[in-house]
């Protein structure tokens, strides 16, 4: 779902963090319009919305962790984390985790990758939500979501500020539901 | 309300006169101001070759001295509660997870990632941080992938300053500058983005740990590369014995925990 029709519309915060994000053409790859969202960081205020915006839909629910996908979802989590109480949970790339950890294989357009986490950071009765820059295919979060579900904790929701229409209702979702703040902007070339 | 100053060019364990063990910190060329409690203890920094070990706080709301304007100089931990800062330092190093023989055989990997399960921990060595350098007119929050993603940013939303993230190479997209440093074996890259960070800002670099202090001498060298004033590298961990601290061009470094 989209912050606008969740209770935010008209909310001068979402234009703004609109306004920050910076398109590139062709990166990584020919063909790729990629939403970069360093440019939210630049400016405090953009930075502060953000987050704001994810606290208050988060805080008071009984959410015990925040999980953050490596590296994008590590700027944003943490502070939400921090201002609602949560765990941080870092949801890292295989072998960077040290010690004890579980691993997830997802599918990419080719090949596959691999997410990992503490087996001991979640436990069986923790409510969380996983949070990344941006959902396009869901292919990182399904993993995310099913690696939480692993140890027996509850994905509440996945929470990212750039998504597309049709992430909702996912499938490899598994159910879980989507909160995004904006759609994916066009290149003004 | 005391001030205490150590000389040394080894890193001792650091007491307060209680025996408690302290935040370190360093810097080059300080010159000390005896303390009364009109008027706190206050450090100036002098052109000086010599690097001194300095530890130690004031009590009772002392000011942080600033040599020149807008321009920070040599800062002091302050809190107005001595035990406050003693127990959350303490606590924080309670969280983190030695492992042995990560990621390869003989290294003993500190593991952050326990301290940010423990919501306390992890919000007093924000606090910890943002209690330093608010108000200081920081305008710059640089952090190192990955794991200065995770302390940079919520430092930044604290004290108003921008975060900037520097990274591998490849991951930035659009104009970016890159920077060379050594590992055990061979180089690796560390980039920015160009615009990211204006000439005459003042900039921290935030990384979970120093090591040998070649990440953190390139996040240096980046940032003084488009004119930023870096005043000073923040870690939550420090490894001594590997000499970090010499490998940063003369600018500071405040630790929490030195390992």
């Amino acid at each position: 779902m989209f912050a606008e029709e969740n209770g935010l519309r008209g909310d001068p915060r979402l234009r703004e963090i609109f306004e920050a994000i910076r398109v590139v053409p062709h990166f990584p790859k020919p063909g790729i319009m990629f939403q970069d969202i360093t440019p939210l960081f630049t400016n405090p205020q953009v930075f502060k919305h953000t987050v704001d915006i994810f606290v208050e839909r988060y805080r008071d629910k009984g959410i015990s962790v925040v999980a953050g996908v490596e590296a994008r979802g590590f700027m944003f989590g943490p502070s939400i984390a921090l201002a609602i109480g949560a765990k941080f949970v870092p949801l890292r790339k295989r072998g960077k985790l040290p010690g004890e950890v579980i691993s997830e294989y997802y599918d990419l357009e080719y090949g596959k990758d691999c997410l990992e986490m503490h087996t001991d950071a979640v436990e069986k009765g923790d409510k969380a939500v996983v949070v990344d820059d941006l959902i396009a295919t869901g292919g990182t979060l399904s993993a995310a979501i099913k690696l939480i579900e692993r140890i027996g904790a509850e994905v509440v929701e996945c929470a990212c500020v750039i998504g597309v229409p049709a992430a909702m209702g996912q499938k490899r979702l598994n159910g879980r539901p989507v909160y995004m703040l904006v759609e994916p902007k066009d290149f003004q070339g | 309300m005391f001030c205490l100053q150590f000389s040394s060019f080894t890193t001792p364990p650091i007491k307060n006169v209680e025996g408690k063990t302290v935040s370190s910190y360093t810097a080059s060329g300080i010159s000390v101001k005896s303390g009364s409690s009109s008027n706190p203890c206050a450090f100036t920094s002098t052109k000086s070759a010599d690097s001194w070990l300095f530890c130690g706080w004031s009590s009772g709301g002392g000011a942080l001295a600033a040599a020149e304007r807008g321009k920070m100089s040599v800062a002091h931990l302050e809190s107005s509660d001595v035990d406050g800062v003693d127990d959350r330092i303490r606590r924080i190093s309670s969280t983190i997870r030695v492992i042995p023989d990560f990621p390869k055989p003989g290294i003993i990997f500190q593991d952050i990632t326990t301290l940010l399960l423990d919501h306390q921990a992890f919000k007093d060595t924000i606090d910890l941080f943002v209690e330093r350098y608010e108000g200081k007119n920081i305008n710059v929050v640089a952090g190192v992938e990955a794991r200065g993603f995770i302390f940079g940013p919520p430092i930044a939303l604290a004290i108003g300053a921008k975060f900037v993230p520097l990274r591998k190479p490849k991951k930035l997209p659009g104009e970016v500058i890159s920077e060379e440093y050594s590992l055990e074996y061979g180089t690796d890259i560390m980039e920015m983005h160009i615009g990211a960070v204006q000439p005459g800002e003042n900039a921290l670099v935030v990384d979970d740990l120093i090591a040998t202090g070649g990440t953190l001498g390139a996040a240096i060298r980046l940032l003084e590369r488009v004119g930023a004033n870096v005043v000073e590298c923040a870690c939550v961990i420090e490894l001594p014995e590997l000499k970090g601290r010499e490998r940063l061009a003369d600018k500071p470094l405040f630790v929490l925990i030195s390992s």
